[in-house]
């Protein structure tokens, strides 16, 4: 083997490095400007205003839009108060420990379940077990246990950057912890568990395996009216268009998967900015 | 002469590393009480045990009795014991909210008071016993993290002030301010001193001279020598502690 | 009544602390309860070497190898470009990279975990799977080969993300330390830095393999769903994870096919378990560097 000069072995390592990070990037471009460019000319007010007609082959797609939005509110109305709540625990209260090591594991572990087992537990304890039926609550409660570990790991960040001396100027005047948490801790890490919450938003929202047999249907004729009800959804709606029904018009398909992406994109980016907006204006 | 606080055979440990060995000693009502000593003196854990800001951490342990009025802290309600014995830190740590409200916050949070007027005239009383309110008046309204640095200490005072306690801890509260805010601090200090008992963790020495009526020497977890100031100051008992005062180590 | 209160509001803490705990329990159980019922018809070793995955037919079989096959093949050939690009753009963002830049590069990888994989399942659909049909000239594109590249790049960001993370930890002092003993930038990302953060990296392509094989959506549109033991990478296949997806709703409740499914979800919590804990324990060696 020819032994290369170190500068010139440099040079052609780091055009390999800079080469792998165009490959990691460019693809989600090449996705993003497909969905885009084909997609752009069937979004139009009716699309996002109208039932789907003719067996999904024509007209809109807002129940799959209405789906989508009550599961997500309902999973996130669910899953906040629980995870945040489990952060507070484990950032203020759990001492160092078997008990709190087994958390964190508990967690970790959590976050690495397959979407789809998820589906099997929601189908198991809340569609049968607890007799909900497929319904926009059970839906709901099955994103809403997959989420939570995202939610804590997010809000204890979030807590986490309050600086420690606030906590002891507070606690040194008597006043209790848990009112601590709940007049100082919590109004300064507010900023930063409303981001996180809104980027868990964001990733629920494109989530199908969990709902697949939880919540979400082929078609139903009418919007969803309490959360006992069965709905369509967007994520299901676009597997359905793009693998099940033959003779679909690809431009449905593809306004399909623009909403969808820009739903969870936009707020994805809502969520990114909002972060860097507060770290900036932040008060300490 | 009356015994406000009496320390009896305190040991401290962090992570099972002593850090200060059985130490007796007692603070008297009404008087200014400095503890001096170098780095790793073990005096900054001796305050924050005295109100039990220590506990908060998790490789702190302690064994021995400390008496407040003769009763003993360590079985006292956490949070009734720092209301009566509340601690100024050495870097001033305004919360981040109004001034206004950095001075009702405790209490509000503590019940000591519901009613608008009550609290109006609370943080009028809290701010002119720490000399700001002349510089603050025109704007209790606006964020205490704009005041400057010596503003924000006796800010931190006044919040003290308006939880009325009984004990005051200062650790080392002028490290970070410029001679005239330290010179304004201390001033309050030996004003404070007719209505509370005062101990003051200091790393300098000229301070604890300034201010107090008794000096504590403090040297790796022990307690070497407590007098008079003057007495410590002028003939000292101990050859560490002529040694440090002097500025021969330290 | 404020200490009262104080005392309800703790106690809610914690009970939501021991949440994730009991969340856990209860899926393992459950599966196991399911899966177990299922094995006490069907034996354990048959379920896993069998290779005949025929859950409908009179005399049903339900042999999971064809699956594993499918799930192994897939997440290999996916590894096979995550890694290398991964670790690759990780390292050029976290120390060639100008300062300027860096953050939006993170970004632009980070967008891809964005993505919902249903969207991505499709655009491998209209993109890759023609593309490898007509490059290769095979009677199908939907196969093991374009779900892995796929699902490769779905993993890319989860590899940058955390490899990004270790490699960054290294303290500066080591890069100091080669430097000035002479040795090129490269010389020293190579053998300190990536040396240094190596556990940090494995912990990253843990992660990663957890990620794909747990992915469900892209893989059952884009690998063809055949459940038979493929002989290529080129073959059609079908994964675990999409077993799952398909086929639940066809079942009868309570049934051996439905408690077969619950089966195979009990062997994809065990492995992706294992998978996690390792990464965990790497990611726990990294912090203690």
């Amino acid at each position: 083997m020819i032994k290369l000069n170190p500068k010139l072995s440099q040079k052609l390592s780091y055009t390999v490095l800079f080469m792998a990070t165009m490959l990691a990037i460019i693809p989600v471009l090449v996705i993003i400007f497909l969905i885009v460019k084909n997609g752009a000319s069937s979004i139009s007010w009716e699309f996002l205003t109208s039932m789907p007609r003719n067996g999904m082959r024509a007209g809109g797609i807002l129940p799959a839009i209405v789906g989508t939005f009550s599961i997500v509110v309902c999973a996130i109305i669910i899953t906040l108060p629980i995870g945040v709540c489990a952060a507070i625990y484990l950032n203020e209260y759990a001492k160092d420990n078997l008990l709190t090591r087994i958390i964190k594991l508990a967690i970790v572990n959590l976050a690495g379940i397959p979407s789809v087992v998820y589906g099997l537990f929601g189908l198991g304890i809340f569609v049968m077990f607890l007799k909900l039926g497929v319904s926009i609550i059970a839906g709901a409660l099955t994103l809403s246990i997959m989420e939570l570990p995202v939610i804590i790991t997010t809000a204890r960040g979030a807590l986490n950057s309050v600086p420690q001396s606030f906590k002891e100027a507070s606690l040194s005047l008597g006043v209790s912890r848990w009112q601590t948490i709940r007049y100082v801790v919590l109004p300064n890490a507010l900023p930063g568990i409303l981001t996180g919450a809104i980027l868990s938003i964001a990733r629920i929202s494109g989530e199908t395996a969990p709902i697949l047999f939880t919540a979400a249907v082929f078609y139903v004729p009418n919007l969803p009216s309490s959360v006992f009800d069965q709905v369509m959804t967007l994520p299901y709606h676009l597997y359905l268009v793009s693998t099940q029904i033959p003779n679909m018009p690809m431009n449905i398909i593809y306004g399909t998967a623009l909403v969808l992406m820009m739903m969870v994109l936009t707020m994805s980016f809502v969520a990114i900015f909002g972060r860097v907006y507060f770290r900036k204006h932040r008060k300490w | 002469m009356v015994d406000k606080i009496q320390i009896k055979n305190l040991s401290c440990y962090y992570n099972k590393k002593c850090v200060l060995d059985s130490l007796t000693i007692n603070v008297v009502k009404n008087e200014i009480l400095s503890v001096i000593g170098p780095a790793n003196s073990g005096k900054t854990t001796f305050l924050r045990t005295l109100n039990r800001m220590s506990d908060l951490e998790v490789s702190f342990k302690r064994t021995g009795d400390v008496f407040l009025n003769e009763e003993n802290i360590f079985y006292m309600n956490m949070e009734f014991l720092r209301k009566r014995v509340s601690m100024l830190f050495a870097m001033p740590i305004p919360l981040p909210m109004s001034i206004y409200n950095n001075i009702i916050y405790a209490p509000k949070r503590l019940g000591l008071v519901n009613k608008k007027p009550d609290m109006d005239i609370l943080v009028e009383q809290s701010l002119k016993d720490a000399s700001l309110w002349n510089d603050v008046k025109d704007r209790l309204h606006t964020s205490a993290m704009k005041m400057s640095g010596g503003q924000q200490q006796r800010l931190c005072i006044a919040r003290i002030l308006a939880i009325n306690p009984e004990v005051i801890l200062f650790d080392e509260p002028c490290s970070g301010l410029d001679p005239i805010s330290t010179a304004k601090v201390e001033e309050s200090m030996l004003e404070l001193k007719r209505k509370y008992t005062i101990l003051l963790v200091t790393n300098n020495v000229k301070q604890a001279s300034r201010v107090s009526d008794r000096t504590a020497f403090f040297l790796m977890g022990k307690l070497i020598e407590v007098d008079k100031t003057e007495k410590l100051f002028i003939s000292p008992k101990e050859k560490q502690t002529e040694d440090y005062i002097t500025g021969r180590f330290g | 009544m404020r200490k009262f209160l104080d005392y309800i509001i703790e106690t809610v803490i914690f009970i939501c602390g021991m949440l994730s705990i009991i969340f856990v329990v209860l899926i393992f159980s459950f599966l196991l309860k399911e899966g177990l019922s299922f094995f006490k018809d069907f034996s354990f070793i048959k379920f896993i070497t069998n290779q005949f995955w025929y859950p409908n037919s009179k005399v049903p079989s339900f042999g999971i190898l064809p699956l594993i096959c499918g799930s192994v093949l897939v997440t290999l050939g996916a590894c096979l470009i995550a890694v290398p690009i991964g670790v690759m753009s990780a390292l050029f963002i976290s120390e060639i990279a100008p300062k300027g830049v860096r953050d939006i590069l993170k970004s632009l990888v980070e967008l891809m975990a964005a993505i919902p994989s249903v969207v991505i399942g499709f655009v491998g659909m209209v993109t890759i799977v023609p593309l490898v049909k007509n490059i290769f000239n095979l009677p199908t594109g939907l196969s093991a080969f374009s779900g892995s590249i796929m699902l490769g790049f779905m993993a890319v960001p989860t590899i940058v993300t955390i490899s990004e993370d270790a490699i960054r930890s290294v303290p500066w002092q080591y890069k100091e330390g080669a430097l000035a003993l002479g040795a090129t930038n490269w010389q020293t990302l190579r053998r300190i830095v990536l040396k240094a953060a190596m556990p940090g990296i494995i912990a990253a392509i843990m992660l990663g393999i957890g990620r794909v094989i747990g992915e469900t959506m892209a893989v059952m549109m884009i690998t063809g769903n055949a459940a038979h033991v493929p002989h290529s990478i080129f073959d059609p296949v079908r994964t675990m994870t999409s077993t799952i997806a398909t086929e639940m709703g066809e079942t009868v409740r309570g049934g051996m096919h439905y408690k077969s499914l619950f089966a195979i979800g009990l062997v994809l919590f065990l492995i992706t378990f294992i998978v996690n804990f390792i990464a965990d324990l790497f990611l726990g060696k990294n912090k203690n560097l």
